[in-house]
């Protein structure tokens, strides 16, 4: 059993500007999660669900500086008193970022890990391993290395490793931001399994769809306060009106309403021909010899981890030279390097990609046009910046923005850029109900200012939400290709549920 | 060239105990560094140029291995009996191209198979039977992880770059270097904050005593080329 009683805990921050600020995380918090309970915390980014997670695995105060009061007993005994290494005994961690919760590099030695830590018998361990690896069907995974690993993999392996464990309770933090539907389909076996063990699993979660049959309470946050709360009968009633009042993503993905807000019929296209690419290790191969893609349109790619989404974009916007596809648009056909100066990428992780010292700079260092001086290419930054809600932040470093104000500057440098193809690597991954339409927004806006605009997402409410057109790719090669609306959407509707029921359709 | 740590350990007869590779590595180190090119200095250098071409060959690189003995082959025996012969500049210039492969070049390649060879965890295992403290071995361990992690990233930042099409021009070297180095060391810091907290949760670095389940000991393999590698030493000591 954990009990919260009265916790606060306020961050000591730094903020952009460099004044200190002290930040909320959680305040005059009650909670009392019960063994064998599978409780779900979710609500807006910022809401205190991720302090909650870090108050229980004792990384607050442990790692995170802050004020903490309140008691918190983890099985009647005061978490004060704990070393964290004794909490670490007894509660096991996945974390939102796949690349970054691994000590190892080997993945069978990293299962192992947390159980050598606690000083288990190695024989044990390797049999658990065997056992774990076998309920789970991935003995495919053993004995390899963690970077040729996806992010689906890696935390099925971060999973295995907590089986290894084998701890009482169970805090997962935001595990599904980076993975695809099948992926996804994956960690919920492992959750059901967790369950039916009678394991005590706490998850922070904004996609709420694959907990809807595990939930058996689920706590809605507001600023670190606990504001609803359902049981698992509340939670089956919720409709999808609600969740959204509520700010929170849909239970059922097939709830989710699809309303075409303005028909496009695309004049133009950009066609792509004899895109072919593979990489040294055979992987995510591309195979496309010919491929229409909507101009001024806002075009989804979607398919599994592996399909070859990531390699088609990197190839359109001119980063592998070893391909010899021809892009045509606008009658000029482009060969790799002048498809460099005409594409430009927004990646997953933003903060690869800005570079100066403030975000003024930022925008202007991608202004290129050589006829414009200095005073009329900040004025044209400042213009840009403020229709991207970045106006009061021009002198800020960038690194020091929050995520999403990060992509928008991304997306500010973008679009001063002047270049005519955009293309946005998973932009929503890891968002809130409320940023997630943020970020829509500012891409239909992009397709008014005469973008075309090109998304590898597996984020179907988004996809709903924003895009034209469709192109489903597998094993390398495109599946499908259809513009979104009223009759194909079903398409698209039967791709995700397939997954959903765990099913395989390769 | 693979960075780090290799993931998985090598499999068939030719398994050594991470302290035998290190005895092969301060062996061949210390004799190719300083050693003379006469008598029975010159008889062992000949021998430890064999040691990298067999580790080489042994974790499967087979082009490099034959490339580096003939190359090693070559420059000894050129100190052997070319440079004796010559006189001036071209004794000079051989001496100095020579030299850089000889005595660098043999050490680097045992480290290259040492980094091929050996997991974290075999690594971790060996230094804490050899009784190196955690403060040691910990933040070492987590060096040879990070170098795939640095390579990563810096190959995103590369391309991120070449869209924005800023830092390529030659004239200002140090725009490129400041470009690449801000992004990088942003992220490398965040990523090592949450491997940090995520090693926390697993229960690292609390003194207690690990357990393994990597098998490392010595065999009688190990055991005979550490006597060799001893008896070389003692060899190039007293001589």
């Amino acid at each position: 059993m954990i009990e919260f009683s009265n916790v606060t805990f306020i961050y000591n921050a730094t903020r952009a500007d460099g004044v200190k600020e002290d930040t909320a995380g959680v305040r005059d918090l009650n909670i009392t999660v019960n063994d064998g309970e599978f409780l779900v915390l979710t609500g807006g980014s910022g809401c205190g669900k991720t302090t909650v997670i870090r108050l229980i695995n004792g990384l607050i105060p442990y790692f995170y500086n802050g004020e903490l009061s309140g008691k918190i007993n983890l099985e009647n005994r005061d978490m004060r008193e704990m070393s964290i290494y004794d909490i670490s005994e007894k509660v096991g961690s996945v974390f939102q970022n796949p690349k970054s919760q691994f000590f190892n590099v080997n993945t069978t030695d990293e299962m192992a890990f947390a159980a050598e830590n606690q000083s288990r018998d190695p024989q044990e361990i390797k049999t658990m391993i065997g056992t774990t690896a076998d309920s789970l069907k991935i003995e495919s995974l053993l004995n390899r290395n963690i970077f040729d690993l996806s992010g689906g993999e890696k935390q099925l392996v971060a999973c295995a490793g907590i089986n290894v464990l084998s701890p009482n309770i169970i805090v997962l933090d935001e595990p599904s931001s980076n993975l695809d539907h099948r992926a996804i389909g994956k960690l919920t076996d492992m959750l059901k399994l967790w369950k039916k063990q009678g394991k005590t699993i706490i998850i922070a979660e904004h996609r709420l769809f694959y907990l809807k049959d595990l939930a058996d309470r689920m706590l809605v946050m507001e600023e670190g306060k606990i504001k609803k709360e359902f049981d698992a009968d509340a939670i089956n009633r919720l409709k999808y009106e609600e969740l959204d009042g509520l700010g929170l993503r849909p239970l059922v993905l097939e709830d989710i309403p699809f309303e075409k807000t303005e028909e496009t019929t695309p004049e133009k296209f950009v066609e792509l021909k004899d895109f072919s690419f593979s990489y040294k290790d055979k992987l995510h191969s591309i195979d496309i010899p010919n491929l229409s893609i909507p101009a001024k349109c806002i075009t989804a790619v979607i398919g599994h981890n592996g399909a070859g989404k990531s390699t088609l974009v990197r190839n359109i916007c001119g980063l592998e030279k070893r391909c010899k596809g021809l892009l045509t648009y606008n009658g000029k056909s482009m060969k790799y390097k002048e498809r460099l100066h005409s594409c430009y990428m927004i990646m997953q992780d933003v903060n690869h990609q800005l570079f100066t010292e403030s975000v003024a700079d930022e925008v202007m260092l991608s202004i290129t046009c050589k006829k414009m001086n200095e005073e009329e290419k900040r004025k044209k930054a400042e213009n840009i910046l403020r229709d991207l809600d970045l106006g009061d932040v021009t002198e800020a470093h960038p690194m020091a923005l929050s995520g999403g104000q990060k992509q928008r500057t991304a997306i500010a440098s973008g679009i001063a850029s002047d270049k005519p193809i955009i293309i946005f690597d998973e932009p929503t991954s890891g968002l809130d109900l409320c940023h997630m339409k943020q970020v829509a927004d500012r891409i239909k806006e992009l397709k008014r200012f005469g973008k075309t605009v090109l998304i590898v997402t597996h984020d179907y409410e988004f996809i709903l939400r924003c895009c034209d057109h469709i192109i489903r790719m597998e094993r390398g090669k495109i599946k499908e290709s259809y513009d979104l609306n009223e009759k194909t959407v079903n398409k698209l509707r039967d791709y995700i549920n397939i997954n959903d029921g765990g099913k395989e359709n390769v | 060239m693979e960075m780090g740590l290799k993931p998985s350990t090598a499999k068939g007869v030719f398994r050594l105990d991470p302290r035998t590779k290190l005895a092969l590595l301060i062996t061949v180190g210390i004799i190719m560094m300083s050693g003379k090119y006469t008598g029975v200095e010159y008889t062992l250098r000949l021998i430890c140029i064999c040691v990298p071409f067999i580790l080489l060959l042994s974790v499967r690189l087979y082009k490099s291995a034959v490339i580096a003995a003939v190359l090693l082959l070559a420059t000894v025996l050129c100190e052997g009996f070319i440079i004796p012969k010559t006189s001036g500049l071209v004794n000079l210039l051989i001496m100095i191209v020579c030299g850089v492969i000889s005595r660098f070049g043999p050490g680097y390649l045992c480290g290259w198979y040492v980094v091929r060879s050996t997991s974290v965890s075999e690594f971790v295992t060996a230094m804490e039977r050899m009784h190196f403290p955690n403060v040691i071995t910990i933040p070492m361990s987590v060096m040879f992880r990070y170098f795939p992690t640095l390579k990563e990233e810096y190959a995103s930042i590369h391309d991120a770059m070449k869209m924005r099409e800023i830092g390529q021009s030659i004239k200002n070297p140090f725009t490129h270097v400041e470009y690449i180095l801000v992004p990088i060391m942003m992220s490398t810091v965040q990523i090592a904050n949450d491997l940090s907290a995520a090693s926390l949760t697993k229960g690292l670095g609390t003194g207690r005593k690990r357990t393994h389940i990597c098998n490392i000991g010595l065999t009688p393999v190990d055991v005979g080329l550490i006597v060799i590698m001893t008896g070389m030493l003692a060899l190039f000591f007293i001589f």
